[in-house]
């Protein structure tokens, strides 16, 4: 029963950082249209934005995953505004944005690899709480909470964002359909821009507190971020926040058990088979919408 | 003729790997020109790469007969994946189509029976170059017919619109699994040519990295025209090799914006019919007017 | 920054050695026999970007290292020097196909060396051996990939080391029951766990649980309190080595008190920079380490090596190291003008790489066999020294 517990809260952890990651790459999904292969860059970046602003600067725990989080924006809106929005202007589409979002993973893969010196760093232990607090009857490490309650903070915080004020509605008009969202009056520039840099933001979160959660900060950190991330959006449904973070709970959770109580080798089987089997049974996620309106 | 040969030999496996890429881009080109967006060209390679090793290993079957199956395979294949897949929306099919190629992976890694597992496979035959070429050829023009045919109308209708093609009494979704079964067959041809080049498969060969040159090669290339892919998957096979040449050091992040500035500048891919009709029209015009202002 | 850095730092060495190379050569008198006198090439497939790179940077550098010094000491004869031209392959197995086909297509190219992934090097071999061009590999650890006279390994193959290791770890602390992390992705790792596996289950010790993970995995705390669930007496890692630091820091900061042994991964000094203090005691079999190494010959490697680099040279620097050695012992023995088969001829004729730093570097059937392995272990200060139980 302690292990049951104590694994529960690890998978309860680990997919939150699924979850997190998830939320950023469902919202440049959902609202502007693109399949960003480049997602998983952004997580690494902060991470290695935030982990230099510690050893270089000396920042506070706080202020590193600030600056992470602030790098993982600002280079989701660098890279929408070379790479996506020309193709806007052209009406490329999907294929477009995919293509132009895979020469960008390629560019930020490789110079990350050079800004890390090719190696895998960690934040020095001394710089972010690695305590164990015991919670009732097990003990949890202080970075698992936070993790926990930064997924809380922020699916709580988007879903109102996106359903209860105006620039929400803005963002939901835009993914509908562009055009007619800038006829109502709807400034679909900024919005874009706002999307993006949300977006980058979230899975750069993602990132800072994976690549210290983890002792891994380099190259590889966005790549495993992506592709369970991705399996969380799905399985979730892409235009909700709820369905994401509740979906991405429930993969970490499930692939924790799957280790304990089933077995090692099939952990990663078993995720991306559930994921196949909500796209083919039940499409629209745990809480989508029937249908994609963007087309 | 010396030159020549030079360049063969320090060039002639780019330009193997380049037609081995071609075979993976026609395949998407195949599922692309019916409107669908689909990675799943891994998975048939994978099970034509495996079978054709497998067959030649254990069978002592020739290599020509095990492309013949490594073409069944992929299209047998192709045809459970479209049955599931051609349910979904487009944007969902692209998505199911990315956790199929994981799944190929972590089931290419715990099947060591079918696949070596970790350890890998190796393959006891190689095929020679020439051999390679003369298959993509006849593949091109199978391509080529195609385009041409009632089909090809029928996929471009599809892809344009697939509401009003099935008004003019083209189902789509029968043009969809047809062109899947395509993609299959030429994605398992692919798969083989790549097992019979490389000699050796791990689970790492048939995965992420080829859904992405594949793709990039397709679109790269053109994906409104059969002769695109080709073209694509020359220029992306070709790319590291010039980037080596003139940047090593930074020869990725070259390669990267090789790719982007070719894309936003031309977002159509490099043979692009539109473009030439409309140059064509362009040109037309020009006559016209002058003959007039004559 | 880095990246000016970066460039830099692989520029110059090349240049250097260019400027050596034709000094050497200017300077090199006519001789009535040994091998003639001239430039040789060795095209050397890196892996200086890709899942591996922290890695392939270390064989890079101790393989230019080699050259320098073999240049400089005229080490081959006198008018001989060796270049080594690079060409990277991410750890591809069709971009290093295609590397080291072009360096056959490169006439002044005498030899080949490459690959650290066995999948890539099996895909390099038969191209090789078609082409008649000796092939060393320098990373590779899958059994029966050399193939005689042209393919041929300096590399450990997993058995020997790991079991001293555990044989040494069940005569000190006595294990009843073990743990066992491993990589499912990755054969090499896969041979070493079952190596050790052996051992312990012939002495009694029972396996408590057998925990596989991916390369690509990052999240370890799961596996980590999975592992402690099993109450073991001890837990072994047998994972590549971001996964390695990251089981070790998470079984650490989960509380585990008990001992972990490792493998050669956590090794190099940027890993102990990394993790720090839970890597403290945890043995782990090497077979050339910086700090306990004392051979002259490797001592004069590591001296050297520290500054050119600036940097504790692991051990697989010492592998690329010893890779250029072999191919320049090949040159060494033979007369007048050498071809491409009589180089590989002769280097598998070699029985003993003569110029090493293990203190003995016998080879057979082109395979490197270790006789001597070390168990190190990091202390408090972030030294490598002998493994020592409380």
């Amino acid at each position: 029963m302690h292990l049951f517990l104590e694994q529960f809260v690890n998978g309860w952890a680990l997919g939150s950082l699924y979850a997190l990651f998830g939320i950023g790459f469902g919202l440049v999904f959902s609202t502007l249209g693109i399949l960003n292969a480049a997602h998983g860059t952004y997580a690494s970046w902060a991470a290695i934005v935030g982990y230099y602003a510690v050893v270089w600067l000396n920042v506070p725990f706080p202020v590193a995953i600030a600056v992470g989080v602030l790098a993982g924006g600002v280079l989701a809106i660098v890279v929408d505004q070379i790479g996506f929005q020309p193709l806007r202007a052209k009406k490329a589409g999907l294929l477009g944005a995919l293509i132009t979002s895979i020469a960008f993973w390629i560019i930020l893969d490789s110079l990350a690899g050079f800004a890390t010196q090719q190696q895998s760093l960690a934040f020095p232990a001394s710089t972010y709480p690695n305590r164990m607090v015991a919670v009732g009857p097990v003990m949890v490490p202080q970075m698992q909470i936070i993790t926990i309650l930064a997924l809380i903070i922020c699916a709580v915080g988007i879903y109102l964002l996106i359903q209860k004020t105006r620039i929400g509605a803005a963002m939901r008009a835009v993914g509908w359909n562009e055009v007619a969202a800038g006829l109502g009056g709807v400034n679909a520039r900024v919005v874009i821009l706002l999307t993006a840099f949300l977006a980058g933001a979230t899975s750069g979160l993602a990132g800072v507190l994976g690549g210290i959660a983890t002792s891994n900060v380099s190259f590889t950190l966005g790549e495993g971020l992506l592709l369970k991330g991705f399996a969380a959006v799905v399985v979730g449904g892409f235009d909700d926040v709820r369905g994401t973070a509740i979906a991405g709970i429930c993969l970490g959770i499930i692939e924790v058990f799957v280790g304990q109580y089933v077995s090692t080798a099939m952990r990663d089987g078993v995720t991306y088979a559930l994921l196949l089997l909500f796209l083919i049974l039940r499409p629209r996620g745990l809480f989508g919408s029937t249908s994609f309106l963007r087309a | 003729m010396d030159a020549l040969l030079d360049f063969w030999a320090a060039y002639g496996s780019t330009v193997v790997f380049a037609m081995i890429n071609a075979f993976f881009a026609l395949s998407t080109y195949a599922v692309l020109s019916t409107g669908v967006l689909s990675f799943t060209t891994v998975v048939f390679a994978a099970v034509g790469g495996f079978l054709a090793a497998q067959t030649v290993g254990h069978l002592q079957i020739s290599i020509h007969l095990s492309f013949l199956l490594a073409a069944i395979g992929g299209g047998l294949a192709a045809a459970v994946v479209a049955v599931a897949f051609l349910k979904l929306d487009s944007h969902w099919m692209a998505l199911a189509s990315l956790a199929l190629v994981l799944i190929t992976r972590v089931v290419s890694l715990n099947a060591p029976i079918l696949t070596g597992g970790v350890n890998g496979l190796v393959v006891p035959l190689r095929v020679d170059p020439i051999e390679v070429a003369i298959l993509l050829a006849v593949v091109t023009f199978a391509f080529y017919r195609l385009h041409n045919s009632w089909y090809g109308l029928a996929s471009r209708a599809v892809r344009e619109d697939p509401a009003v093609a099935s008004t003019m009494g083209i189902p789509p979704r029968r043009i969809q699994f047809v062109a899947f079964v395509i993609s299959g067959v030429v994605g398992g041809i692919g798969g083989a040519a790549l097992a019979f080049t490389l000699q050796f498969l791990s689970p790492e060969t048939y995965f992420i990295g080829i859904a992405f040159t594949m793709i990039a090669s397709a679109v790269l290339g053109g994906s409104f025209h059969w002769f695109g892919p080709v073209v694509g998957a020359f220029v992306f096979t070709a790319l590291p090799v010039m980037m080596q040449a003139f940047v090593p050091q930074i020869e990725d992040v070259a390669k990267g914006v090789a790719l982007l500035l070719i894309m936003i500048f031309m977002p159509r891919g490099l043979i692009d019919p539109r473009a030439v009709r409309l140059r064509r029209a362009a040109r037309l015009r020009h006559k016209q007017e002058r003959a007039v202002n004559a | 920054m880095t990246l000016l850095n970066m460039l830099a730092h692989c520029v110059r060495p090349a240049g250097l050695a260019a400027v050596i190379a034709g000094v050497a050569f200017s300077a090199a008198p006519s001789r009535a026999e040994g091998l003639a006198p001239g430039e040789y090439q060795i095209g050397f497939v890196t892996e200086n970007t890709g899942p591996l790179a922290a890695a392939g940077v270390s064989y890079y550098h101790g393989a230019q290292l080699a050259i320098d010094e073999i240049n400089q000491s005229a080490w081959i004869g006198k008018g001989d020097t060796l270049k080594m031209v690079e060409k990277e392959s991410g750890s591809d197995a069709a971009r290093a196909v295609q590397a080291v086909s072009q360096f056959i297509a490169d006439r002044n190219v005498i030899a080949t060396s490459c690959c650290i992934l066995s999948p890539v090097a099996g895909a390099v071999r038969p191209v090789a051996v078609n082409a008649k061009i000796p092939l060393v590999i320098y990373g590779a650890t899958r059994p029966g990939l050399p193939q005689l006279p042209y393919v041929t390994s300096v590399v450990g193959l997993p058995g020997p080391q790991e079991v001293k290791m555990t044989k040494t770890i069940i005569e000190k602390l006595h294990p009843k029951t073990v743990a066992y992390f491993v990589n499912a992705d990755n054969e090499a790792f896969q041979g070493r766990f079952k190596a050790a596996q052996k051992v312990m289950e012939d002495a009694g010790v029972k396996t408590a649980g057998v925990i596989s993970i991916l390369g690509s995995d990052t999240d370890f705390t799961a596996p980590a309190t999975q592992a402690m669930g099993t109450n073991p007496d001890l837990i072994m890692v047998w994972t590549t080595q971001t996964p390695a630091g990251g089981i070790i820091a998470a079984l650490r900061n989960r509380g585990y008190k008990g001992p972990i042994s490792a493998n050669d991964v956590i090794a190099p000094p940027p890993m102990f920079k990394k993790i720090g203090e839970p890597l403290v005691g945890v043995p782990f079999p090497v077979l050339f380490s910086a700090e306990l190494s004392d051979t002259p010959e490797a001592k004069a490697f590591i001296e050297a090596y520290q500054k050119r680099f600036s940097a504790l040279p692991d051990a697989y620097a010492a592998q690329g190291y010893t890779m250029v050695y072999y191919v320049a012992q090949g040159l060494k023995s033979l007369d007048g003008k050498p071809t491409r088969e009589s180089l590989a001829e002769a280097m598998a004729k070699i029985t003993e790489i003569d110029h090493n730093v293990y203190g003995g570097l016998p080879m057979k059937d082109g395979q490197a066999e270790f006789a001597k392995s070390l168990i190190g272990a990091w202390s408090k200060e972030g030294k490598v020294v002998r493994w020592d139980p409380k």
